[in-house]
């Protein structure tokens, strides 16, 4: 569509502008204490929190849309009836600035699973309510493989703008009907776009830079994965898991959870939704003790398999953005593009 | 390096174990290996950068690893108190592992890292060593490096003692906020052996699993409880966790609380009892009526 | 509830759960009620076999639950029913009482005693010091609106 211009000076001040609107702005910014001080996705409380300048935060998106524990209904027992308090699927508007390509394409790959055999209402009612005004990348690390992904720290799929940083500030790709509202509503704020080719060299740079790192053959490694379940490759594919399950926590397409029940005495109660994963042991436990995914290397292969082959197959789309998360932040040093290489290979689609 | 590497392919061509578990060069940086052929040895590294506790890998809860056969495990001098803890609590029995020493001169908080230490990234544990060659071990392998440079930073755990109640509640409200209650701190502790958690059991149910402030304080406290004696300050739980929560100043508070009651240190000798499990008939009792 | 409204219109009635023995705590609280002693009726008693039976994770419960302050009462040393089980839990309170006091629980909610059989008069006076002192407190707001907030 069309494009614009936005200095840095300007971007704060839309952001204050969005607050004073009774809007909410979720953007990176810094939480902990001390030397485990780090960027996450947050609700800011003014302009100033927002830090842009410290590459991808810890964990993903996908708990602005989809929160580790979220309640469904709450109950009440009267007599022999139950009451049920449905929980509003209706929410504050709110704009994620900030969100880096490999977050920002993330929930409208998960959009699908959503919308399947059911609409889930809590997750369509949080995407509806949200603009993402997401940030090309400057081609993050080594870990980083969103170009392997059919992504790129330029791309723009999942976001209603896009900017690229320019020595003026930002360079504004409008790229969705959001995007226009958002730019029309708050005009003063945005110039006119000069700095276009200075944008486009600073995103070939950044995928230069990323490209290099892993590079497979999407249909091919599909078709590997649905023929070798039983591949002796497995068998000790995950010796250093320790079934933490950090790598979904981070990623920003699992949407795995439980359902539990949790009373308010005897008479009333709340039915939640939380993260789950299926990288622990419990995740596929059987009441009568018989665990068909019995140890790591089960589990790691449920994961890979689920990315690259269940959900394209059900959905059209690889469940997986390249963010690298699950590489970097795992800590018995589980590497999903050590594995995604192998297969590869093995596939016959390594380019 | 060469003197690791030798042993390993000993260990594994006189079939004295099946599978050595050390440490390895990955594609990014540092990560633990499991060495089943003598020709593979020469791919065991020790550096700075080996930070992860390996004796984790040797609960019995890791069926994945149970299956691998007799282990070997290379343990840095902090690392060699979870297997003496692990033996300790009769988890596994000592002539089951073969236990290689490294002498250490201590490790960064990052095995992606280049491995250069300096006060910034040295890792927390390193500050308070005294265990820079494993006493535990039955092959003691490197040689000594220097000592690590001393990490820079306010001592929180002071800090939060000198605060008042109101304030202490405030501080951990806010960092136990971010908990999203994955519990890759028990999964990655070594000490965390219950093949059952306490937080897993539903009937009764008592932690509730939904990452809200009530269940996310009861489960903090009720983890560090049970670590009572048992952590070993190795600060896996620290580096696994996806909020960052400072878990390691509870622990560092609990491990001086009961060094200060009952004069115990985390050992590296697993005949020393447990201090939680066992009693003296004149231990202090100031704070009951 | 409406009791709970009515009671706070007479002032703060801190509600307070007691974790006894079965053996020395609950029978030196019978023998406090059969020789009409004055103390608090505030207190609501949880009979268990020991004192070693009695799990930290009872008083965070009873604080998620909306517990003021908690006494854990047994065996005086020497005296416990299974040889040993009130050693075990002095050490295990004696942690746990300092890491909840790190954590912010102010310790002053939590009263642990040894009361024998024979001790109904030291009952009441736990009773009515913990009543004192938690009603000096207040009511564990912060606890309270931390545990109803599950956003």
């Amino acid at each position: 569509m069309s494009a614009k211009t936005l200095t840095q000076a300007d971007l704060t001040s839309l952001v204050s502008d969005i607050l004073a609107a009774d809007k909410r702005v979720v953007a990176p910014s810094l939480v902990g204490i001390g030397p485990l001080e780090h960027i996450e996705y947050r609700p800011l409380h003014k302009a100033e929190d927002m830090v842009l300048d410290r590459g991808l935060p810890k964990r993903s998106i996908k708990e602005m849309f989809f929160p580790p524990t979220e309640v469904v209904f709450r109950w009440k027992q009267k007599k022999s009836d139950v009451a049920i308090d449905e929980i509003p699927t209706t929410f504050q508007q709110t704009v994620v600035i900030g969100a880096l390509p490999c977050d920002a394409a993330a929930p409208g790959i998960v959009d699908r699973v959503m919308n399947w055999d059911y609409r889930d209402e809590l997750w369509n009612g949080r995407r509806e309510a949200t603009t993402i005004v997401a940030m090309a990348c400057d081609g993050g690390d080594k870990s980083c493989f969103c170009t392997a992904v059919g992504l790129g720290p330029e791309s723009s799929k999942g976001a209603d703008l896009l900017l690229t940083p320019v020595k003026a500030g930002y360079h504004v790709d409008v790229l969705t009907p959001k995007g226009e509202e958002l730019v029309s509503k708050y005009s003063k704020r945005f110039g006119e776009a000069k700095s276009a080719d200075e944008a486009k060299k600073y995103q070939e740079a950044a995928r230069k830079k990323v490209e290099g790192n892993l590079s497979f053959d999407a249909p091919k490694m599909r078709a590997w994965l649905e023929g070798n379940f039983e591949n002796e490759y497995w068998r000790t594919i995950a010796l250093r898991c320790h079934g933490c399950g950090t790598c979904a926590t981070m990623c920003p397409t699992c949407h795995c959870f439980d359902i539990v029940d949790e009373n308010e005495g005897v008479l009333a109660g709340e039915r939640r939704r939380n993260w789950d994963t299926c990288q622990t042991g419990k995740f596929t436990l059987h009441g009568s003790g018989h665990n068909p995914r019995h140890d790591q290397n089960a589990r790691f292969r449920q994961r890979v398999t689920h990315k690259f082959a269940i959900y394209p197959g059900k959905f059209g789309e690889i469940l997986c953005t390249g963010c690298g998360r699950c590489q970097r932040q795992c800590p018995g040093g589980m590497d999903l593009l050590e594995i995604l290489g192998d297969i590869a290979r093995m596939a016959g689609g390594a380019a | 390096m060469k003197a690791l590497q030798e042993l390993a392919r000993k260990l594994l061509e006189d079939k004295t174990v099946s599978v050595v578990i050390g440490y390895e060069e990955g594609p990014h940086g540092v990560r633990p290996a499991f060495i089943t052929k003598p020709d593979q040895a020469d791919r065991l590294i020790f550096d700075p950068r080996c930070v992860h506790n390996l004796a984790t890998f040797l609960s019995p809860r890791r069926s994945h690893l149970v299956t691998l056969g007799k282990k070997a495990v290379v343990v840095k001098g902090c690392d060699a108190r979870a297997v003496a803890g692990l033996v300790r609590e009769t988890q596994i029995k000592r002539e089951d592992v073969v236990v290689i020493g490294v002498r250490c001169g201590g490790v960064t908080g990052d095995p992606m890292g280049d491995g250069k230490l300096t006060e910034k990234n040295v890792a927390p544990r390193c500050a308070v060593c005294d265990v820079r060659e494993p006493k535990l071990a039955d092959h003691l392998v490197g040689e000594l490096p220097p000592a690590p440079p001393t990490p820079k930073g306010p001592d929180m755990v002071a800090k939060l003692d000198a605060m008042t109640p109101e304030e202490r509640w405030a501080f951990w409200q806010k960092e136990l906020e971010r908990c999203v209650r994955c519990h890759a701190c028990r999964e990655v502790c070594p000490m965390c052996f219950c093949e059952r958690c306490i937080a897993d059991k539903s009937m009764p149910q008592w932690i509730e699993s939904s990452a809200h402030p009530r269940a996310n304080l009861s489960w903090q406290m009720t983890r560090v409880l049970h670590m009572a004696g048992r952590c070993v300050g190795c600060g896996e739980c620290v580096r696994a966790c996806p909020a960052n929560i400072p878990l390691g100043l509870i622990l560092k508070k609990v491990a001086a609380v009961v060094e200060e009651r009952y004069g115990y240190r985390v050992s590296d000798d697993p005949s020393v009892p447990a201090p939680i499990g066992t009693y003296r008939l004149d231990d202090k009792q100031e704070f009951i009526l | 509830m409406s009791a709970t409204t009515t009671s706070e219109a007479k002032g703060f009635q801190p509600r307070i759960v007691a974790f006894v023995c079965n053996w020395c705590t609950y029978t030196g609280a019978d023998l406090a009620g059969t020789s009409r002693l004055q103390m608090a009726s505030i207190v609501r008693i949880i009979r268990l076999p020991c004192t070693g039976r009695i799990d930290p994770l009872f008083i965070i419960k009873a604080f998620e639950r909306g517990a003021d302050g908690v006494i854990v009462s047994g065996c005086h040393p020497a005296d416990c029913h299974y040889t040993a089980g009130n050693y075990h839990a002095r050490r295990r309170f004696a942690v746990a009482r300092e890491i909840f006091d790190f954590m912010g629980i102010d310790p002053r909610r939590i009263t642990f005693s040894w009361v024998s059989a024979s001790e109904g008069g030291k009952w009441a006076e736990v009773v009515n010091d913990t009543t004192a002192r938690v009603r000096e407190l207040g009511p564990f707001t912060a606890y309270r609106e931390m545990a109803a907030r599950t956003a």
